[in-house]
């Protein structure tokens, strides 16, 4: 015999493999004006034409193992789910609007369809997404969204949101492992202890930072009053501000270190055969990108808003790998799912970013 | 000949690969374990956008991936392939071009909410039934009961005299609104009054206090008057559902990061369609004095005295500055 069956062979070395992000932010904000104006030329229906432009774009971009990804999303259709998408939300915010009252039953309505929602947008993302021409796809179906959406939330605000954490690992376990890429099962096998950790975490740096935030309020503000009297409307403008700058300082961080951890314990846990995502965010660099983004996008009215995007994803994609033992080579695509025309309209139409 | 890797749409496994496109219109792929050949028409040949790799898929789903855009371009100039998208990707490559459609973009959303919205909002106000406005004044009544207002103290008899001012400087408009006069205590709003659809107005106890003679509150029930004519509230509404639908469907490919980005726009054009619907309840409030042979001082006392009253200037700060509506 010899040694050439997979069998017999020496366990083949860990490897990983790296993330490559090439978009760059000039390229996308060209993109994004001509896509702008076409739009605003054709009274919004070149929107969806528009949208696939820019995602064939970004997922073109983003490539692992020296394949970029795919997006197959069809104008078209999409333009259809469009106009199906405005015509309920119009109906909806219609009704609202003449009978606020009317919430009352259309909110448990659309509690009730949101599960259904989650998986047709899911699906529909899913296959319209390929690497190496093996589409990815999503299996999930309405009972188990409607246990992980609804069920786990409503344990959630009954255990006064202590349980929140579970809340959110139930929904990612749900979209993570109702994903497939060919025949492959996506798995989702991250630590329950995690979610809780960051969770409590962040309360408590939230926590700490309000409290040191009125401490040096009070301390600012009894200051300037015990000198002679009141103090002046320019000491109060001046506390005011601080007290804004403070409130915003404090949210950045706050939401920088929330989106770190979520993000790595959620990409930490996801695997694929023999291979394991990995994320690795760090927050300092997360922080920095927050604030010169937020800097950037109020300084230009907005126009900052491409580059702030691709710079978030390149970092993204530089902090994630593919590493496990076996060959990226292997996946095997699965038969073409028989989907209802119906059900794809309806996907379409509410193509809504979960994310994660 | 094209460089690149095959997929034959069953694993994973990329295959070194290379592609000719002849000038008969028909492709030829030489992989590292099959060859194949198709009818240019036969293929999907994707879009150029940027330097991101270009693909050719078979009908069965196998693609071919190549970063040589430029071959790929060449080779479909030669067999005469060319398309939209071949001029959108030169668009994108310049940033003259860049400019050229920021600029456009902003004179065209200018444009648009400045003389596209408003004849439309009010076409679909004009076409509303007056049950609507019916309908929204009393959602709008409760609502405000709820969060600012509160029950009036002002006598019953001063109530009915006003009421019946208020009657008679409507019962000759003959415009189809059913007027009534509301009385609250406006407390946080302080002196204010309100117009709402179908032509209920609301004028709060500490107006009435402010006011030195029963034609001041004329003057501003004229206001309000003028308001209700014009169905301002139904309009402003439209009007800003209709600028919101705009900022979505131009913004919503965005991300959510600039809606706040776009609720500026919102609000400025908000701010300045209710500045030019005060102006017209002004104008409407002077010629109704003029018309009752009364001087319209009466008008600019009341103006001041609330301008006076109000530090804040909480009922002035959606209206034209006070220097052009009243003479102080």
């Amino acid at each position: 015999m010899t040694d050439s069956s997979p069998a017999t062979a020496a366990p083949a070395a860990t490897r990983t493999h790296a993330f490559e992000f090439r978009a760059t932010g000039g390229e996308y904000f060209r993109i994004w004006i001509v896509n702008l104006l076409l739009t605003i030329l054709t009274l919004g229906i070149y929107s969806a034409w528009a949208k696939v432009r820019r995602l064939r774009y970004l997922y073109g971009s983003t490539s692992l193992a020296g394949s970029a990804f795919e997006y197959h999303g069809e104008p078209l259709k999409i333009l259809k789910g469009r106009l199906i998408a405005v015509a309920v939300f119009g109906a909806y915010a219609f009704a609202t609007q003449l009978w606020p009252k009317s919430i009352f039953v259309l909110l448990p309505a659309l509690i009730l369809l949101m599960p259904l929602v989650v998986v047709f947008s899911r699906r529909f993302q899913m296959r319209m997404t390929s690497w190496r021409g093996i589409r990815f796809g999503f299996h999930g179906e309405y009972p188990g969204a409607f246990v992980a959406y609804v069920v786990w939330g409503i344990v959630a605000v009954v255990t006064l949101y202590l349980l929140l954490p579970l809340w959110l690992y139930k929904r990612v376990g749900f979209l993570v492992s109702n994903t497939s890429l060919g025949t492959e099962r996506f798995s989702f096998t991250a630590w329950r202890g995690r979610f809780f950790g960051f969770y409590y975490a962040t309360l408590g740096l939230m926590t700490a930072a309000f409290l040191v935030l009125a401490l040096l309020g009070g301390v600012f503000s009894g200051a300037a009053g015990s000198q002679d009297g009141p103090p002046s409307a320019a000491a109060m403008v001046g506390l005011g501000t601080a007290f804004v700058a403070g409130v915003i300082a404090v949210s950045l961080v706050v939401g920088a270190f929330w989106e770190r951890s979520f993000t790595n314990a959620a990409y930490d846990g996801i695997g694929l055969g023999p291979h394991r995502l990995t994320c690795r965010i760090r927050m300092g660099r997360l922080l920095w990108l927050y604030v010169t983004n937020v800097l950037g996008v109020l300084l230009t009215l907005g126009l900052f808003y491409p580059w702030a995007l691709i710079r978030r994803l390149r970092y993204q994609f530089e902090c994630m790998g593919v590493e496990g033992a076996g060959s990226l080579d292997e996946f095997a695509a699965a038969a073409a799912p028989q989907a209802s025309a119906t059900g794809e309209a309806i996907g379409e139409s509410f193509d809504l970013d979960f994310g994660l | 000949m094209i460089q690149g890797r095959f997929f034959d749409a069953r694993t994973s496994a990329p295959q070194p690969a290379r592609i000719d496109i002849g000038a008969d219109r028909i492709l030829r792929l030489v992989a590292q374990r099959e060859v194949r050949q198709a009818p240019l028409e036969a293929v999907g040949i994707s879009d150029r956008i940027g330097e991101v790799p270009r693909r050719v898929t078979f009908e069965d789903g196998a693609m071919f991936e190549t970063p040589e855009n430029d071959a790929v371009d060449a080779a479909l100039d030669i067999a005469g392939h060319g398309g939209f998208a071949r001029r959108l990707d030169r668009w994108e490559r310049f940033w003259g071009v860049a400019l050229a459609a920021l600029g456009a973009v902003a004179l065209l959303s200018w444009a648009l909410v400045r003389f596209g919205v408003p004849p439309l909002a009010d076409a679909v106000a004009r076409a509303m039934p007056r049950s609507v406005d019916v309908s929204i004044g009393a959602q709008g009544l409760e609502l405000l009961d709820e969060t600012l207002l509160e029950p009036t103290q002002l006598p019953e008899p001063r109530q009915a005299a006003l009421r019946g001012r208020l009657r008679t400087m409507t019962e000759t408009a003959g415009d189809g609104h059913d007027y009534r006069l509301e009385f609250r205590r406006g407390k946080r709003v302080g002196p204010n009054a309100f117009a709402l659809p179908s032509g209920i107005i609301v004028i709060t106890d500490e107006l009435v206090g402010l006011a030195q003679r029963d034609e001041e509150i004329e003057a501003v029930l004229a206001h309000e008057v003028g308001h209700v004519r014009g169905r301002h509230s139904l309009r402003i509404l439209l009007q800003n559902a209709g600028v919101a639908a705009l900022a979505l469907a131009v913004l919503g490919d965005v991300g959510t990061a600039s809606s706040l980005a776009a609720a500026v726009p919102v609000m400025l054009v908000q701010a300045k369609h209710s500045r030019d619907f005060e102006r017209e309840a002004d104008a409407y409030s002077r010629q109704w004095l003029r018309g009752q042979g009364l001087p319209e001082s009466h008008f600019d006392d009341m103006m001041c005295r609330l301008a006076k009253d109000d530090a804040d200037l909480a009922y002035l700060s959606s209206h034209p500055p006070l220097e052009e509506r009243a003479s102080c």
